[in-house]
């Protein structure tokens, strides 16, 4: 039993904290709250069941192939529609929502409203201590620790990383001391997107498609920002895993509850803003004047 | 500057005008709304359905309607209703006010259904309800049956017959593991997706299971859209079920399967799975939903009677997957409304109504007649039982449904034991087999 | 005789010196009369069930702006006290039997509490934190729901509630009455000390501490009298539809209020009114593309969000009025001088 609650909150941590990095990423940086990042997830996942399906392309090149235009995608859709008007913070809000729900529609008229799935990269399960785990869900997890390494070391390691660090701790310093603010965005913009796309190639073949599928993970996703503390890329990792264990937590104790998982997570993280106000590990805001 | 205010106040202008003067169709035609949620499969069975019977119809020259034929007219209204009810209700006004519609079809969530309803009966439309299994739909016809009267239910059987089904075919099930595998007494794991019209269901099933002599290993209910069931399935497994009762009507009863056959969980699964009934199961499991079993209206080799065969073959060849009970719309434009509107010889609703509640006819899936409450109000809820509506337990078989319920089933020791033309015997999965067979 | 010759006169006076001078003025003034005329003309129920629908909701998105827009406390979670207003007032009516209009202004006060309630907890949160935290209310809320199936009808929500009034044009002219003197109430709230309080503590929070003003206290009643209004909408919208349901308090719910106000300009009370009027009939009227609605309603906010980011009514009204250099009164934007200080324009 512990050993599920082990197992099940590491997965969905590991989740959680893919959508979360990529979103504290992009507000960290540029100040958007990007709505319309778990509906990246979702292009990125339609995107590899329409390679693998209809294109009968094998689904690994699908996943690299959706992971790139869906980046694109995103960059595109940053310069026309948020760029513009980046200034206005309530305008880019409402335009991510926007955007959201446009590709929602999008994914809607294209595949309509049935459930879709996407076959694992590798079948079959094993079991640890009479725990049985799918192998994809240890892929899962494997590749969310490669990824956050890998980000991790950009972020510290790169002058790119030092650029994007120090735009998100003061932008116009930041724009002072050389480095282009706009294009340290656009870039953020890629790498967030880009992490959105990875992550729906990672996690889609546990889970099920349909046009609605962004919505939730948004929500959590919002949660686990807000409780590890925004602009935090650490905050966002703990806050992931935390999240997902209260989550395993609720499912396995409360089977009868296992609805509840979703207000469950939301409480602990009302109430960690109850004493933290700036979350776990988060900046609080000066008052920018 | 001033052109542009203008220009603005022309468009504001020409949209008001515009959801105006919607322009009134002529009323030589006899309209038909099919309302339910278009982008999704119910809503297209919905759509699907009505199309055939009111092309199958014209194509015979229209009812007669008194002295003349009258062709029908199909109004179709996306409800919207997964995402919206307020939607759902302003479609349904629509088709009452702007369409002047003469009948109404469809309706798939009981929210939105319980809305929809009473602005039809606003307008005194007959409306037949073909999605929504809620009894309070037709408990309302009993309790103010001048209001609502106009309300009947097409499909499916109501939620406490659906259930009733699901229980005979869990007994049935259980007796062939039983007997095949040796089991002394069978252990039921009831999995009931975490939503209103499952609850009651619980309870029953706690009544129940002793009564066949089988045991209750445990009640476990997800999230109706969860897409990992580990857990549950773990604990399944622990607690030593042989068999898995279940209750889904949302996604759920995808992963579900899906995790289920994929960690060859040595369980059966019967009950209720409504995405098990609908062709796209398979590849939304990988395969992996094979030997589910689930209630379902129809399948492509079962006949209920002999109105069903050329039905579902039709509805096959034209639209390449099975009819949902959805498609039931077929059945109310056809065998329901234009029968009864021959035999008034009038569009009147209230006088089609008196017909309608008294007739007891075959439709394509069995044979619907109209119960009454314990006080003798009419319900305007089809009647379920051997001989009416019994609905088919299917089984997932390699890649294809087959129908594997009613065969050889005695509803009470008097009754005739039926079995529907294309019923195959049900098929244990071999990982369970291997399990248990000593 | 000669009295009311005289008032009308006045009448007429005022009416040329207030009302016709000013462009938005005179499309408020045909606003109100078209919206009271409208049933004289056409009684058709479907046009006026979207008006009616709209009416509540423009008190609804009205009540989000006097909250978010006003005293800059984003809250992503409106739907909160939409749904505790229809609840509280479907619950009253069906098991205490009040009728609609006790049971609404009751439901109201129980969204108030509601605000009260979450209120308190967002005194410490600033910006995207209490965006994102106000999101979480209606969630908890909605799980609360669906837990308690017993009390609160589940997903099915509660149903068989009275209606308004018995016919349709009556229920029409009711919320009307009510969306315009609860947005006027709304807006007179804007235009009073307290509005300019708001004002302050959206524009610099400190400074309003250092004035000595008791920011906590202001920011709840912000959060009470929102919830006031938001509930109201919400009791209308359950006697109404005759449901109180889960669907009003969804995620969407809360986003299409945002939407709605964003779109039509924060900092006003009639933006969000408006952008209602405009975008409700909208989407409706796109039923004729029943595939293509939600995604051409998604595509016109983005694109009129590239062009006025700032909303559409301010930006309207910019074009059509400016502001006097001296004496900082409206005036149509075409004229060479003020028309109350003849200071000249440009």
């Amino acid at each position: 039993m512990l050993l599920d609650i082990i197992i099940s909150g590491l997965i969905s941590g590991s989740m959680y904290a893919l959508l979360a990095i990529g979103f504290s990423l992009i507000f960290g940086v540029a100040r958007i709250v990007n709505i319309a990042h778990t509906a990246f997830y979702m292009l990125a996942a339609y995107g590899i069941y329409f390679g693998t399906y209809k294109l009968g392309i094998h689904p690994v090149v699908s996943m690299l192939v959706s992971v790139i235009l869906v980046t694109f995608l995103g960059l595109i859709a940053y310069k026309l529609f948020i760029d513009p008007i980046r200034e206005h913070e309530a305008a880019v809000l409402i335009a991510t929502i926007a955007l959201a729900i446009a590709m929602q529609e999008i994914m809607l008229l294209i595949f309509t409203g049935s459930y879709l799935s996407v076959p694992a990269l590798i079948k079959g399960y094993f079991s640890i201590f009479s725990v049985k785990v799918f192998y994809q869900q240890l892929l899962t997890f494997g590749a969310a620790l490669l990824i956050l390494a890998a980000l991790w070391i950009l972020l510290l390691k790169t002058k790119l990383g030092l650029a994007i660090r120090s735009t998100a701790e003061d932008r116009e310093v930041a724009n002072l001391m050389g480095m282009n603010e706009s294009r340290v965005a656009m870039i953020t913009m890629g790498i967030s997107v880009g992490l959105a796309g990875l992550t729906g190639a990672v996690i889609v073949p546990l889970t099920i498609l349909d046009p609605l599928m962004w919505m939730h993970p948004l929500i959590m996703m919002m949660a686990v920002v807000v409780l590890g503390g925004l602009g935090s890329i650490k905050g966002s990792f703990v806050g992931a895993y935390i999240l997902g264990f209260a989550e395993a937590l609720v499912v396995f104790l409360i089977p009868m509850g296992a609805f509840l998982k979703g207000s469950v997570a939301l409480s602990i993280m009302i109430l960690v803003l109850l004493i933290r106000p700036e979350g776990l590990f988060g900046i609080a805001f000066e008052e920018e004047r | 500057m001033n052109r542009r205010r203008i220009l603005m106040t022309a468009l504001a202008v020409f949209f008001l005008v515009m959801t105006i003067s919607f322009p009134a169709l002529g009323a030589k035609t006899i309209k038909i709304g099919v309302i339910g949620p278009m982008q999704f499969m119910q809503g297209k069975g919905h759509w699907n359905g009505a199309t055939m019977a009111a092309e199958e119809i014209n194509a015979k020259g229209g009812v007669k309607v008194g002295n003349k034929k009258m062709k029908i007219e199909l109004v179709k209204a996306d409800s919207n209703e997964f995402l919206n009810v307020t939607d759902a209700t302003n479609a349904m006004e629509l088709l009452a006010t702007r369409e002047k519609v003469d009948f109404i079809v469809g309706g798939f969530r009981s929210e939105a259904v319980l809305a929809m309803q009473d602005i039809a009966m606003d307008y005194k439309k007959i409306f037949i309800g073909c999605g929504a299994a809620h009894p309070e739909l037709c408990i309302r016809v009993a309790k103010d049956y001048d209001r609502y009267k106009y309300w009947f239910r097409g499909t499916p059987i109501n939620s406490k017959f659906l259930v009733r089904t699901s229980f005979i075919q869990m007994a049935t099930v259980g007796a062939i593991l039983k007997k095949s595998l040796n089991i002394p007494k069978v252990r039921v794991a009831v999995v009931a997706e975490k939503a209103m019209w499952a609850d009651p269901l619980i309870p029953a099933a706690e009544g129940f299971l002793p009564k066949i002599g089988m045991e209750l290993a445990g009640v476990w209910r997800p999230s109706p859209v969860a897409t990992d069931v580990m857990a549950e399935l773990s604990a399944i497994q622990r607690e030593g079920a042989h068999l898995i009762l279940t209750f889904f009507s949302s996604s759920v009863g995808i992963p579900f399967a899906r995790q289920a056959g994929e960690l060859k969980i040595p369980a059966v699964q019967v009950g209720i799975n409504v995405e098990a009934q609908k062709d796209g199961f398979w590849q939304a499991t990988q395969g992996m939903g094979n030997y589910v079993m689930t209630l379902n209206t129809y399948n492509r080799h079962v006949e209920v009677n002999e109105l069903t065969k050329p039905f579902v073959e039709r509805y096959i060849k034209r639209f390449g997957e099975t009819p949902t009970y959805n498609a039931g719309t077929y059945d109310a434009i056809f065998y329901t409304l234009a029968p009864a509107i021959e035999q008034a010889g009038t569009l009147d609703a209230d006088k089609l109504v008196s017909i309608i509640e008294t007739r007891d006819y075959k439709v394509t899936s069995g044979r619907i007649a109209y119960l009454k409450d314990a006080e003798g109000r009419p319900l305007h809820e089809i009647k379920w039982g051997p001989g009416y509506q019994t609905s088919l337990g299917v089984q997932w078989q390699d890649g294809k449904t087959v129908g594997v319920w009613p065969l050889k089933w005695k509803a009470t020791k008097e009754a005739p034991e039926i079995t529907y033309k294309g019923i195959v015997p049900y098929k244990i999965a071999p990982w369970v087999i291997e399990k248990y067979k000593k | 005789m000669g009295i009311v010759g005289f008032y009308i006169r006045k009448l007429w006076v005022i009416f040329k010196a207030e009302v016709l001078v000013l462009p938005s003025r005179m499309v408020l003034f045909l606003f109100f009369w078209v919206l009271f005329l409208l049933p004289v003309f056409t009684q058709d129920p479907y046009l006026l069930r979207i008006l009616i629908l709209t009416s509540i909701f423009a008190i609804f998105a009205a009540s989000w702006d006097l909250l978010s827009g006003f005293t800059g406390q984003m809250n992503f979670g409106h739907a909160l006290f939409f749904g505790v207003g229809a609840y509280t007032a479907a619950l009253l009516n069906l098991h205490a039997h009040l009728p609609p209009w006790g049971s609404i202004p009751l439901g109201a006060l129980g969204a108030v509490l509601a605000g009260l309630i979450i209120g308190i907890p967002c005194l410490r949160l600033r910006g995207t934190y209490l965006a994102l935290t106000t999101l979480a209310f209606p969630i908890i809320l909605m799980g609360i729901v669906f837990a308690i199936p017993d009390i609160t009808g589940g997903e099915l929500g509660i149903y068989g509630l009275e209606r308004l009034a018995r016919s349709r044009v009556v229920n029409y002219y009711i919320t009307v009455v009510l969306m315009l003197v609860l947005c006027g109430i709304m807006w007179k709230i804007t235009d009073s000390n307290i509005g300019i309080i708001f004002h302050a503590i959206r524009e610099d929070e400190l400074a309003v501490r250092a004035a000595g003003i008791n920011t906590t206290y202001y920011k709840l009643m912000a959060f009470c009298l929102s919830g006031f209004f938001a509930g109201t909408a919400g009791g209308l919208y359950a006697h109404f539809m005759r449901i109180a349901g889960p669907s009003t308090l969804t995620v969407s719910m809360s986003f299409q209020v945002v939407i709605w106000s964003v779109f039509g300009g924060i900092v006003t009370i009639y933006g969000p009114v408006g952008a209602v009027f405009i975008l409700y009939p909208l989407l409706e009227f796109f039923r004729f593309w029943p595939e293509y609605r939600t995604l051409m309603f998604a595509v016109i906010i983005l694109l009129i969000l590239l062009y006025m980011p700032d909303g559409l009514f301010p930006w309207m009204r910019d074009k059509i009025e400016t502001e006097c250099p001296r004496c900082k009164i409206r005036n149509v934007a075409n004229r060479k001088t003020c028309r109350i200080c003849a200071a000249p324009m440009d």
